[in-house]
């Protein structure tokens, strides 16, 4: 019925302070709940035979025929007719973090494997404060040392986060595991098309500075294969790098892949009408990606990139 | 359930119950930790020097490459990613040649200029050597001060240096140009002396007829080329190629002025490594002369000897700075776009060998993207078989045959389209031969 129907991938907007597995649950609660609720088939009706007294005289019981439904379809007896759901999760957000978080229900979880294989970039908005270190990189976290910050100017951050930048593009090369000796590897790498479709290190495609003003400082990210602890990790060592310490105070994804913040739903809306509507909306947008990277044909990436890149 | 004495100390307030830490125990713990400072409000960048590449000669200027501190540890041959050297002074010019380096800081001190590597022909001056008082040093492994014979030594300034195969100038501001080395095809400006040895000698010429104050200097493999204040360009050494542009093929003692071509044009940069010489005009046009067997000069002429400077009409805008190399040359337009042809690994891949028509490197290798739109090269330089570029971000792209590891990328594989070199710093500028390169960095913060 409506379950089996139900199948695709949406976003949903999981909040900081909770974790994902609880999101996922809370998400399969609420779906199942409503699914539930709907009325189900009406119960079967069988015919029986039961006893009843003769108009006549005492003693004589007659049977009377009298439609009734089995009771063995009877809800408190079955229970409720949907008690899992297939939701599966893509990329996923720490405890601290926030953001875009990719769901998947029924035969839509083959589609998050197949996402995962893109090896698409992730967008963050990292915020951070300078002054102080910890040991876990966050507020939260033991204080390590305090350190002053007001030498540190706008252009030596940029000048830091070119640098990342630079260093994560050799990166880039290096894990894509092309030859770079081969004409492909240059007009791959003119295109910038070039991405490891393995696993590798975490590699940051691009940085920027959104605003800053001392001692907090915001960066967005856009970056493969990390985990939000990794860019707590990077504000540490830009600190460091501009002879002070940073921590990490906000990590948000904002996109990922197709899906971004407009697209995942918040809290209020995480019942089956939302749910079923983003998937639909998303459909194409998601598929036209996996084909454009995965797919069979001429212009696929992962044609372009070589038959090898299939099996990995 | 506590003891009696211990509840009465608590109640007291003599005695502190332990446990984790509350939040305000934790924010006064955080306020009163003591701030360290690190760097103040007007710490300053710091000039570095980082060099890499062939170091058995001693052109890298680390002793312990050649003749390492411990007998057990083996000498480095290769050095295949950027080396700091130690400087006393800021470097403000540095030039690689064929086996050796100079050094040469803007300071008034009175050493001004230091040499190390390859010493056969005295191109790094006479370094006396400690073990015999009456010789010199053939292999100069550490940068040792270049004596030059300056009048005004606490009054001059060295502007720039140049080497080439085995003769090195250096020009000062108000002194002229200081030539020392091979001799041997007048490469340094003064009469050729049969049967000289150049090998420990204590020569340095000094050269000072010019129609206006020379402000660049270039050497070629065997020839030395000088460019003047009002625009105009002076040749001496070897011109079996044509590289002096004299309008003959033979040797030049004296600095002679060119004319062909570039007869009354304002020249702003003049540039050689091997046989071929570009120079660029302040229109923004390019002109050439010398070997063009490579295909350098081949869209002006069939002949592979140019000996008078040829206006290049190439349409690709205009010209703001252009390096030549031993096969290839590389020119760098006012938009910032690069565009390279000769023959050689040209940056466009394997496919791409040889071309006598200039072939533009996409911006996009160089860094360039949506998100820094603004990036873009702002020089380049050439080394004999190798090209590099460096942006406007100080990131140092190379691309090129790695000769003995002398792109700095860390591999010994040659390198067909530019690749960043990682250097820890903004690279200012960069200095490339046959097998190392020297560059100079400032520290980010």
């Amino acid at each position: 019925m409506a379950a089996a129907e139900l199948a695709g991938v949406f976003a949903v907007y999981k909040p900081a302070g909770v974790a994902w597995g609880r999101v996922r649950e809370a998400v399969e609660t609420r779906l199942l709940r409503e699914l539930n609720a709907a009325p189900g088939r009406a119960p079967r009706q069988q015919v029986r035979f039961l006893p009843a007294s003769a108009p006549g005289g005492g003693g004589a019981v007659g049977l009377v025929a009298a439609r009734l439904p089995v009771l063995a379809d009877h809800p408190l007896v079955r229970g409720p007719r949907f008690k899992k759901l297939k939701i599966g999760a893509g990329h996923r957000l720490d405890v601290k973090a926030s953001g875009v978080f990719v769901l998947g229900i029924g035969h839509g979880n083959k589609l998050l494997t197949d996402r995962y294989n893109c090896h698409l970039t992730r967008v963050y908005t990292v915020g951070g404060l300078f002054g102080k270190a910890t040991d876990d990189f966050s507020e939260t976290g033991n204080l390590v040392e305090k350190t002053t910050f007001d030498h540190i100017t706008r252009e030596k951050l940029e000048r830091i986060l070119a640098v990342i930048q630079g260093t994560n593009q050799k990166a880039l090369l290096m894990y894509s595991n092309i030859d770079m000796k081969t004409q492909e590897a240059y007009e791959l790498a003119v295109k910038g098309l070039i991405r490891p479709m393995g696993k590798s290190p975490p590699i940051i495609t691009a940085v920027r500075c959104l605003q800053f003003a001392l001692p907090e400082f915001q960066l967005e990210i856009h970056c493969l294969h990390e985990t939000q602890q990794y860019l707590r990790k990077m504000v540490h060592e830009i600190g460091l790098e501009l002879k002070s310490s940073a921590v990490c105070t906000q990590v948000r994804r904002i996109r990922d892949g197709v899906f971004t913040v407009d697209d995942a739903l918040p809290r209020t809306q995480w019942n089956l009408q939302s749910i079923q509507e983003a998937i639909q909306s998303c459909q194409l947008k998601v598929e036209t990606e996996l084909e454009k990277t995965l797919g069979h044909g001429e212009n696929s990436l992962l044609h372009q990139l070589g038959e090898g890149w299939r099996h990995s | 359930a506590m003891a009696g004495a211990a509840r009465r100390l608590l109640r007291r307030g003599l005695g502190v119950a332990a446990g984790p830490p509350s939040t305000r125990q934790l924010r006064e713990a955080e306020e009163a930790a003591p701030v360290f400072q690190y760097a103040g409000k007007a710490a300053k960048r710091k000039d570095r020097v980082f060099v890499w590449g062939f170091s058995y000669s001693g052109a890298l200027g680390v002793p312990s490459f050649v003749k390492p501190d411990e007998g057990w540890k083996k000498p480095r041959r290769i050095q295949p990613t950027p080396y700091r050297l130690e400087t006393e002074e800021k470097i403000s010019s540095a030039a690689c040649g064929y086996g050796f380096t100079l050094l040469a800081s803007n300071t008034r001190d009175i050493t001004k200029v230091w040499g190390m590597g390859l010493n056969k022909d005295s191109q790094l001056g006479f370094q006396r050597s400690r073990r015999d008082q009456t010789k010199g040093y053939e292999y100069v492994l550490e940068p040792s001060p270049i004596p030059l014979p300056l009048e005004k030594p606490q009054q001059t300034r060295v502007l720039q240096v140049s080497c080439g195969r085995a003769h090195s100038l250096v020009l000062t501001d108000s002194e002229g140009v200081f030539t020392m080395g091979n001799n041997s095809y007048g490469q340094c400006g003064r009469k050729v002396v049969e049967d000289e040895i150049y090998s420990g000698s204590h020569l340095i010429h000094q050269l000072k007829e010019f129609d206006s104050r020379v402000v660049q200097v270039v050497c070629g493999q065997d020839h030395s080329l000088f460019r003047t204040k009002k625009g105009t360009v002076y040749a001496c050494g070897w011109g079996a190629d044509g590289q002096t542009g004299l309008g003959h093929y033979n040797i030049t003692s004296v600095p002679t002025k060119l004319h062909g071509d570039i007869a009354g044009v304002n020249i702003i940069q003049v540039s050689s490594y091997g046989d071929c010489c570009l120079a660029v005009s302040d229109e923004g046009d390019v002109f050439g002369w010398g070997n063009s067997e490579y295909l350098q000069l081949a869209s002006v002429t069939e002949t592979t000897q140019v000996n008078v400077p040829r206006h290049l009409p190439f349409k690709i805008g205009k010209v703001k700075e252009a390096a030549c190399g031993g096969t290839g040359n590389i020119v760098l337009t006012e938009e910032g776009n690069v565009f390279v042809w000769g023959y050689g690994i040209l940056g466009k891949g394997p496919n791409l060998i040889e071309t006598a028509v200039p072939e533009m490197i996409p911006p996009s290798l160089f860094g360039w993207s949506d998100f820094s739109p603004d990036t873009r090269v702002a020089h380049v330089r050439c080394g004999l078989s190798q090209f590099a570029a460096l942006t406007n971000r100080g990131e140092l792209f190379v691309w090129g045959k790695n000769l003995r590891g002398c792109l700095g990328t860390g591999r010994m594989e040659d390198q067909y389209f530019p690749w960043r070199v990682t250097v820890p710093g903004e690279v200012v500028d960069v200095a490339c031969g046959v097998d190392h390169m020297v560059s100079m960095v400032r520290s980010f913060t």
